[in-house]
């Protein structure tokens, strides 16, 4: 029995958007931590999710790197996968039509190694039904080619973005990389180009050394760091480009908990990706919304957007 | 068999030190004693971990099942951070388990299993012996030491053939389980051989070794192979090894039993 002088607790509106991509709740599962969705269908409740981002794809298929691929390292984990994936038409014949099927909101994570096979792989994208946005990886570490070439240098990330915003008429988010002297800069260039979002971060680039063998541990020599241990990193980029930038934030980086999230919806992001904790827990991004909703209940937020700082 | 994964809290019944470094974990957890196949394996948390370090959870084999009780055990060495932290766990206590996860061996009914173990190795194959009981099938054990041979008497109680070897020859035979293993499978006809079929988990250097042994003998083999992983369910794909077509297998999915043959040695 609800007393009368206890203020009437509303179910919080969980709505975000995204430039013109309106997702039911800001809780989205980042690439590379997914698959394609079906490796957690009997895991998790995917409608449950804003979003799910799918494993990265490129063109042609990839192989990936030699193994060791990845390493755990305190409070964090070392990848160097090196983007193996299926390639874009497999993507489309072989695990779009699943997702579509479940009527999951989709976003599909491209990577290409030039211009012309980022904008290939925006057409290819372009109308099919059940992608509902691109998100453009200009941050890879792990890759020879392509990837961060163009997430480090603001001329080629506005080039990218551009390409792939002229190449189809979906939503276009670009995730961005840390691993530069000044991410606002880089958030520009994409903002000038088009982008209808940005996502950051991705991995920091990061080594770690066998002392017993005296070599490097990753098959790649450099890999990515996620986890817990970047968060820190994550919420102040977030913080600095939220302020730089008009379009929406996506808050990514050791999101492992509702706290985790909060901070980044706080530090100006208006919906956050849930990463490595996915590995660790597949059911990390559920506990991650409710206990979002359950905050937001208790300190009568009415919407994401309030939970913003503003200043 | 269904092979539904569970992700849940599991109560710890026991958690033994058979040896020093080495235990025995019971769980109380009858899903997945109803869903998992010898071979397949779980991902474990200990629970007794504050925060966030180590990080993520260790793939363990399934060592043996009873679905009368729901119990499910794991045999693991305390390795690292987190097996440290699993065998400080009491009775009573949680732990987090995801599973039952993996291709796990694929024995067919007419032919004949020859099991082949080394040191940690036995872990997954107890389950497989108990699965081949009243069947035409021989286990063979191995370590370096009497003191390092285990689960000698679970494996005898399966009343299945067990052949023992010792590197320094303290117990059984004294050798290496693929001389024990190349003697047997060179007194088979060919028309037998074509009936066999090698399971085997152990270091790699000894999976390489009866590798090589059916191939020379024109014998089917599965290997059972340990490596670093970070989700164990094909989405990170961390735990590649290299296969045969110069390609990549994921030791979580594609595994962690391969058919010999598809993997690059």
């Amino acid at each position: 029995m609800t007393s009368h002088t206890e203020k009437e607790k509303k179910e919080p509106d969980l709505k975000v958007k995204l430039g013109p991509l309106i997702l039911k709740n800001p809780v989205l599962l980042a690439s590379g931590t997914c698959g394609y969705g079906k490796e957690l269908k009997d895991l998790i409740d995917l409608k449950r999710l804003g979003a799910i981002v799918v494993k990265g794809i490129s063109l042609e298929p990839r192989k990936g790197n030699p193994p060791p691929r990845i390493h755990e390292t305190p409070c964090g984990l070392l990848n160097a996968i090196g983007l193996e994936n299926v390639g874009l038409e497999a993507f489309k014949n072989e695990k779009l039509p699943w997702l579509r099927e479940h009527k999951l909101r989709t976003i599909v994570n491209i990577l290409g190694n030039s211009v012309a096979e980022y904008q290939k792989m925006a057409e290819g994208l372009s109308g099919l039904e059940g992608v509902d946005a691109i998100e453009v990886n200009i941050s890879c570490p792990n890759v020879k080619e392509g990837g961060v070439a163009f997430g480090t240098d603001p001329r080629a990330a506005n080039e990218v973005t551009r390409a792939v915003k002229g190449a189809c008429d979906l939503p276009v988010i670009v995730k961005l990389s840390p691993n530069v002297t000044d991410i606002c800069e880089i958030a520009r260039a994409v903002e000038d180009g088009g982008a209808d979002c940005v996502s950051l971060i991705n991995t920091i680039l990061g080594m770690a050394i066998d002392i017993e063998k005296r070599r490097p541990v990753l098959g790649n020599v450099f890999g990515g760091l996620s986890g817990p241990a970047i968060r820190p990193v994550a919420v102040r980029m977030v913080w600095q480009v939220a302020r730089t930038v008009k379009i929406p934030v996506i808050g990514i980086g050791g999101i492992s908990n509702f706290q985790d999230a909060l901070e980044f919806l706080m530090a100006g992001a208006s919906a956050i990706q849930v990463g490595t904790a996915t590995l660790v827990d597949p059911g990390a991004s559920e506990k991650i919304l409710t206990g979002i909703v359950d905050f937001m209940v208790r300190n009568n937020y009415s919407s994401i957007g309030e939970l913003k700082i503003r200043d | 068999m269904e092979n539904r994964r569970i992700n849940k809290q599991a109560k710890i019944v026991g958690n033994v030190e058979i040896r020093p470094g080495i235990f025995v974990m019971t769980i109380l957890c009858p899903e997945i004693t109803t869903s998992s196949s010898a071979g397949q394996f779980c991902m474990i948390r200990p629970g007794n971990i504050q925060g966030l370090d180590p990080l993520l959870r260790r793939p363990l084999s399934i060592h043996l099942t009873d679905q009368e009780k729901g119990h499910v055990q794991f045999l693991y060495r305390v390795v690292g951070r987190g097996t440290r932290a699993l065998s400080r766990q009491l009775e009573g206590e949680f732990i987090e388990v995801l599973g039952p996860l993996g291709r796990g061996f694929q024995v067919g009914e007419d032919e004949i299993p020859i099991l082949v173990g080394g040191g940690l190795g036995v872990a997954p194959l107890l389950f497989l012996a108990r699965q081949l009981v009243g069947r035409r099938a021989i286990v063979i054990l191995g370590a370096i030491t009497k003191s390092q041979l285990l689960r000698l008497e679970p494996f005898r109680e399966t009343g299945l053939e067990i052949l023992v070897s010792t590197e320094d020859g303290s117990f059984g035979n004294q050798g290496l389980v693929t001389e024990v293993l190349d003697r047997l499978l060179s007194r088979l006809e060919d028309e037998a051989k074509a009936n066999v079929t090698i399971f085997s988990c152990g270091p790699y250097p000894m999976l390489r070794a009866v590798y090589h042994l059916c191939s020379v003998h024109g014998v089917r083999c599965e290997v059972s192979l340990e490596t670093t992983m970070a989700c164990g369910s094909g989405l990170c794909l961390g735990c590649a090894v290299k296969a045969k077509d110069g390609g990549y297998l994921h030791v979580c999915k594609d595994g962690p039993c391969f058919r010999a043959e598809e993997l690059a040695w």
